[in-house]
């Protein structure tokens, strides 16, 4: 039976947990409102980017473009798996990793990009795999996606690698991120529904010239809003694990107080009786 | 009042400029492009460079905008002109130091690349941005 004292202690200890929690959960919520304001500032130029590569693909029609021409045979897959930096953010990690885990059964050989520290590390420790790593949300996040889309086009162009896969959380709503695979490489195009200018746009110097830049921009662009996906995923996860933690520690501390209330009545209890015993024994 | 066409210029972090303009002009790959009112459907890429456009200001009144650009996109639809820039900086918000300081290192770049002509163009864009941010910022008068 724990004593009056125990109880008090580890009450106090509840108590500085919550307050650790509670300021976790602060700085996540202010956090995450940064980053849903970079992820709408950046949506214009998604739709932008989109609907011109829509144009000039219908205007163009076949498109002699390696990123758009199924990938050399017989080489690895490449796959980027987008993570956080940090921990403490239930099982938003986990299950990213488990995702890259399941895909990892699937395809047999796999070459690993990693965005983020703790997606870097698990890959490290359960698969021993060399990979190309940058983190998620230190220095310039649009200078890292560039490194990436210039590290996974040189790999592709030259046929390093067949095909590109990205595996990277999907911001259903606050409460929900979900692992999302999908293929960035090669580049299907399934939306011929540009707006077709009747062919009479003209393109300087060549409309092979324009695509040629327009898609590799365009992968930078997807894996910077991806990352950016990511970063606001990762703090909404976070608050809901620190909300979570702080009512836990709430109804610890709860639960210990009645308890510590029960070590000290009874302690009071047995002071009496044993004063009631010594008087009655005096008495008698 | 002068003839106008809605101007975007969009980079990703920010719609950065959202408006009629009277004119613009870009560094396209293949050298400087003016978009007026009404020019025919066209698509181009830009490398980093200066930026301008006549612009209605609040009033009507014709304004001046100058902006050091990265690496982009001009599209001229019927009605409608579109920029697509990595980035977008105005005269106030260019880090002088830093542009000269980026200049220096592209050109060190530019000369360890050798022969890999990717890596020497990626310099070249490096060290035209990093020009037109001291142009715009009124230093190197060169450019």
């Amino acid at each position: 039976m724990p004593t009056v004292r125990d109880l008090r202690d580890r009450i106090r200890s509840l108590k500085n947990t919550q307050q650790i929690t509670k300021a976790m959960k602060q700085v996540a919520a202010a956090k995450i409102r940064r980053a849903e304001a970079l992820q709408k500032q950046s949506r214009p130029y998604a739709d932008a980017i989109g609907a011109m590569l829509r144009d000039l693909i219908a205007n163009v029609g076949a498109v002699d473009h390696p990123f758009m021409k199924p990938g050399r045979e017989g080489v690895p897959g490449g796959v980027i798996v987008m993570t956080a930096d940090k921990g403490l953010a239930g099982s938003f990690n986990g299950n990213l990793i488990r995702a890259a885990e399941v895909h990892a059964r699937e395809h047999a050989d796999l070459a690993w990009y990693s965005i983020g520290i703790k997606g870097r590390n698990a890959l490290r420790r359960q698969r021993g795999e060399m990979l190309q790593f940058w983190p998620l949300a230190q220095g310039d996040m649009f200078a890292n996606a560039r490194d990436l889309a210039e590290r996974v086009t040189v790999d592709f162009v030259g046929g390093k690698i067949g095909t590109l896969t990205l595996i990277s959380p999907k911001l259903v709503n606050m409460m929900t991120q979900r692992p999302e695979v999908r293929q960035l490489l090669p580049i299907t195009a399934d939306e011929p529904n540009g707006e077709k200018t009747g062919g009479s746009v003209e393109f300087e110097p060549s409309p092979e010239f324009v695509l040629g830049r327009l898609l590799p921009k365009y992968l930078e662009f997807t894996l910077y809003s991806a990352m950016l996906e990511t970063n606001a995923s990762f703090y909404a996860a976070q608050l809901i694990a620190m909300n979570n933690a702080t009512d836990n520690a709430k109804k610890l501390i709860d639960e210990n107080t009645v308890e510590m209330n029960k070590a000290r009545q009874a302690a009071i209890t047995k002071e009496i009786l044993e004063i009631v015993g010594g008087a009655e024994a005096l008495a008698g | 009042m002068a003839n106008a066409i809605p101007f975007q210029l969009i980079t990703p972090l920010s719609v950065k400029f959202d408006g009629q303009a009277e004119l613009v002009i870009a560094v396209g790959t293949e050298g400087e492009v003016g978009i007026l009112p009404s020019h025919a459907p066209y698509l181009t890429a830009l490398r980093p460079g200066v930026l301008r456009a006549n612009v209605q200001g609040t009033g009507g009144a014709t304004e001046r905008l100058e902006l050091a650009c990265g690496e982009g996109f001009l599209q001229a639809l019927p009605g409608k002109v579109t920029i697509l820039a990595d980035a977008a900086l105005s005269r106030d918000e260019i880090d002088i130091p830093q542009a000269r300081e980026d200049l220096q290192a592209a050109q060190d770049e530019q000369k360890a690349a050798g022969g890999d002509l990717a890596a020497w163009r990626r310099a070249q864009a490096k060290i035209d941005f990093a020009n037109a941010r001291l142009s715009v910022a009124g230093l190197n008068p060169g450019h």
